[in-house]
């Protein structure tokens, strides 16, 4: 175990380094876009003779070498080096962004799952009637809708259109806090809350699908093994089976996929962000490759894989804390 | 010829025939694959058809109407009932009052050309009257054509102005601005726009007014009239020749087609009709290439084992690590938006499920006796993985190829949507995009001048509406083509 979990830990670094490496070619070998044009661009006020002092300034006059070396160190160190838009430091934005972004999607993955699991067990007891034809019908509509669609009409119809048709808006129209935020801590929080809302709930509507039909295919499939058909026959009763049997043999694979989905709090941001304007990371990593600002572009994807291979990790090990059939480590 | 064809495909025809014929027989009883496939249908006509289904260019006619203008059908409604259509019309002048001096030749293209010869002041007037059904619109368009030649001893000066039933005159143009004595003048193009601020001064207009709506205030008989007043200095009569031509009024209608129009006056419902070829090619193109790859390197990595499986197996795990949308975001961003990049991308990223899939298919393959049999009779490795592997997968990866449209699609609708799409294709993501920064969440304008309080609805919910139809038809497919295959699942219903 220990063994395999050394191995796995090797693993994820090289996985970590080769994407990191990946990404300084792309962004700083072979990008057609020069950042230093892309800096002196920014501001009029730059004089071609200025080029000199901002090459020196972001180390752009040192050998690939040099700046490969420095890259990966500070990368690996949480540095992340200056953003180009703002010159503040990546680090300090990217900790207070990655609070928002974790508030709005972690919120958002802990209601899908809890609104998801419980429609999926339903489904699956209650095969064929219409909560099962419900469940399967939520799974396709979360396959097949786009989210950011489902979140155009909800802002358009519960922000928008309810200040018209009301005199109010039932929820604001984007951004975190109202202008200026709230004084006392209460009222500010209220006030996140109620911002929180509307992107909390689409991000629901739209995802809560694939979690049901999920959850009632595989207790769909554990309800006809043969144990339950034994445990049906000593007469327990069907609650028992259905959740001390049938649901707990189906945890390991559910457990996975929200490890998995984990990652997802931070990846799965960007669009929703970018339409709810929510000062989260999405929204940053947009506004950075859109002016080619790429110390935030790569701390960001930087993070973003950091946190896909850990989550990994995580869920091969709970498999197996799980699932003891699932030996991990012994013989793969 | 044939014989030969038949010696090749013959057997196996007749094998793939049966196979499509038996898949049918299950499709066909899937209510919702049926219903899948009807939607598919209907948007691949649409898609083909596109040109002959609507007469405008989805991106570069623009001012087909005025911005914002709302569907025509909402007309239904007793507030949105009168507002003005889109109308064009070309002027057919009638001699209202003329001097002796001054006489006027037309031909049937409606060109116009005034002949002076005389002394003194002379004048004439040419009216062209037009019937007005509608409320006042916002803005309007009059353009024409003239020139001055044969211009002796002669000044003169035209005035372009339009008459409303109530009897206002509103000058919109004349020339020269000031007394001088011109004489003959090259060809020259006039356009005159209603929001212009030199407009405005010159009617002696507030700075907030509309001018096409103090002007076409009411329903009636408008008339626009063009005065020319020619005057001889000397004695001897002087003569001049004006040419007027392509007198042009356009009245730009707040009511239009079928979906209306967005921000930059174009024609919505265009726009959608184009987005399914775009979509539907997106689509299509980068979920075959994605599965092409995922069955080569599932097929590969599962028959060779050893080595290359190791290698594939770890590259895809590794890929699997990366967060695909952000980083298909900085690649379109670097190197261009044009939309078969963004096609290879997708596919690049869209194997890797399936590869994997694949292999374990093809790993429980290996192992069945018709292999051992082939390998026994000499086959090669490579003759095995196309002629009993890959038919075999094909299957799986059917069902795989369609659900890996509608994915596709989100995808690019989704950069769309984030202003990283290709800005020269009419996708549906870019209209979001476009509706979602550029003013379909404000409120409209010319609406609330009238009391009406309403965000830009039919730019926003038309292409969303478009995306999710077209998403739901090949999810629908996917899945009863899922259902057949996997009869494991079909056993649950």
């Amino acid at each position: 175990m220990r063994e395999y979990l050394i191995k796995r830990i090797l693993v994820s670094l090289l996985i970590i380094y080769i994407i990191a490496t990946m990404q300084f070619i792309i962004f700083q070998v072979v990008s057609p876009i020069n950042p230093v044009d892309m800096y002196m661009f920014s501001d009029p006020r730059f004089r071609p003779e200025m080029r000199d002092i901002v090459e020196n300034t972001f180390g752009f006059n040192q050998s690939m070498s040099t700046r490969y070396l420095k890259y990966l160190q500070s990368m690996f160190t949480w540095n992340f080096g200056f953003s180009f838009m703002t010159m503040l430091p990546v680090s300090g934005e990217m900790s207070w962004r990655l609070v928002n972004t974790v508030l709005l999607l972690g919120s958002a993955l802990v209601a899908t799952i809890m609104v998801g699991i419980p429609i999926g067990i339903l489904a699956a007891s209650r095969r064929g009637t219409k909560v099962d034809v419900f469940a399967i019908g939520s799974g396709i509509f979360a396959w097949g809708v786009p989210t950011f669609f489902i979140q155009l009409l909800a802002l358009l119809l519960l922000s928008y259109y309810s200040y018209v048709w009301f005199g109010f808006s039932i929820f604001p129209h984007g951004k975190m806090t109202s202008v200026p935020p709230p004084a006392d801590a209460f009222g500010y929080m209220a006030d996140v809350g109620w911002h929180l809302a509307l992107p909390l709930i689409t991000l629901v509507v739209a995802g809560f699908g694939s979690w049901a039909l999920y959850t009632r295919n595989l207790l769909l499939d554990a309800l006809t093994q043969d144990y339950i058909v034994t445990a049906r026959a000593k007469g327990l009763s069907e609650r028992t089976v259905l959740y001390r049997h049938a649901f707990r043999s189906t945890l390991p694979p559910i457990v996975t996929m929200i490890t998995l989905a984990v990652p997802g709090i931070v990846t799965g941001a960007i669009i929703t962000e970018f339409v709810f304007s929510w000062p989260g990371i999405g929204q940053w990593y947009i506004t950075a490759l859109l002016n080619g600002d790429y110390p935030v572009v790569q701390a960001v994807i930087f993070v973003y894989t950091v946190l896909m291979v850990l989550a990994n990790i995580v869920a091969d090990l709970l498999y197996g804390v799980l699932d003891p059939r699932i030996r991990v480590g012994v013989r793969r | 010829m044939t014989k030969l064809a038949k010696r090749i495909f013959g057997t196996r025809a007749i094998v793939w025939s049966r196979r499509i014929k038996g898949f049918w027989e299950e499709y066909r009883h899937n209510k919702i694959g049926l219903a899948g496939l009807a939607i598919l249908g209907v948007y691949i006509l649409v898609a083909i058809f596109a040109p002959l289904l609507t007469p405008y260019d989805p991106i570069s006619s623009k001012d087909i109407a005025d911005g914002y203008s709302v569907p025509e059908w909402m007309a239904f409604f007793s507030q949105y009932k009168h507002l003005p259509r889109t109308m064009e019309i070309s002027m057919k002048w009638i001699v209202t009052e003329a001097s002796d001096a001054v006489s006027v030749i037309k031909n049937e293209d409606n060109e116009l050309v005034v002949f002076y010869n005389g002394t003194g002041s002379h004048s004439i007037i040419l009216t062209s009257v037009f019937l007005y059904p509608y409320t006042p619109p916002e803005k309007f368009l009059v353009n024409f054509e003239w020139w001055a030649e044969d211009v002796t001893d002669a000044r003169y000066r035209m005035e372009f102005f339009t008459m409303n039933p109530a009897g206002s005159k509103f000058s919109l143009w004349s020339y020269p601005p000031m007394l001088f004595s011109p004489s003959n003048t090259n060809w020259t193009s006039v356009t005159i726009y209603s929001t212009t601020e030199e407009l405005l001064s010159r009617l002696g207009l507030p700075w907030t007014a509309i001018v096409a709506n103090e002007i076409f205030n009411e329903e009636g008989e408008y008339k626009f009239q063009l005065q020319m007043q020619f005057t001889s200095d000397s004695t001897t009569s002087g003569t001049a020749k004006l040419h007027f031509e392509k007198a042009r009024l356009k009245i730009y209608g707040l009511l239009h087609g079928l979906l209306g129009t967005d921000s930059a006056g174009r024609d919505i419902a265009s726009q959608v009709i184009y987005g399914s070829q775009i979509s539907l090619a997106i689509g299509l193109t980068s979920a075959i290439l994605s599965t092409f790859l995922g069955i080569l390197v599932g097929v590969v990595a599962g028959y060779a084992g050893g080595f290359a499986d190791e290698g594939l197996m770890r590259t895809v795990d590794i890929l699997l690590c990366l967060p695909v949308l952000p980083i298909l975001l900085a690649l379109i961003s670097l190197f261009g938006t044009s939309v078969w990049y963004l096609v290879m991308l997708i596919a690049l990223f869209g194997w890797l499920g399936l590869s994997r899939l694949i292999r374990s298919v093809v790993l429980s393959l290996k192992e069945m006796p018709f292999i051992e049999c082939a390998r026994a009779a000499g086959a090669s490795k490579f003759y095995i993985m196309l002629r009993h592997m890959v038919p075999n997968v094909l299957p799986v990866a059917l069902a795989a190829l369609v659900l890996a449209v509608p994915a596709a699609i989100l995808t690019e609708a989704a950069i769309s949507f984030i202003g990283l799409g290709d800005p020269s294709t009419p996708s549906w993501g870019r209209m979001l995009n476009y509706a979602f920064t550029l003013g379909g969440f404000r409120n409209v304008g010319w609406l609330v001048n009238r009391g009406i309080k309403s965000m830009a609805w039919w730019w926003i919910i038309p292409p969303g509406l478009a995306i999710t139809i077209i998403t739901l038809g090949f999810v629908f497919v996917g899945h009863a083509v899922d259902e057949v295959i996997n009869p494991r699942l079909r056993r649950r219903r």
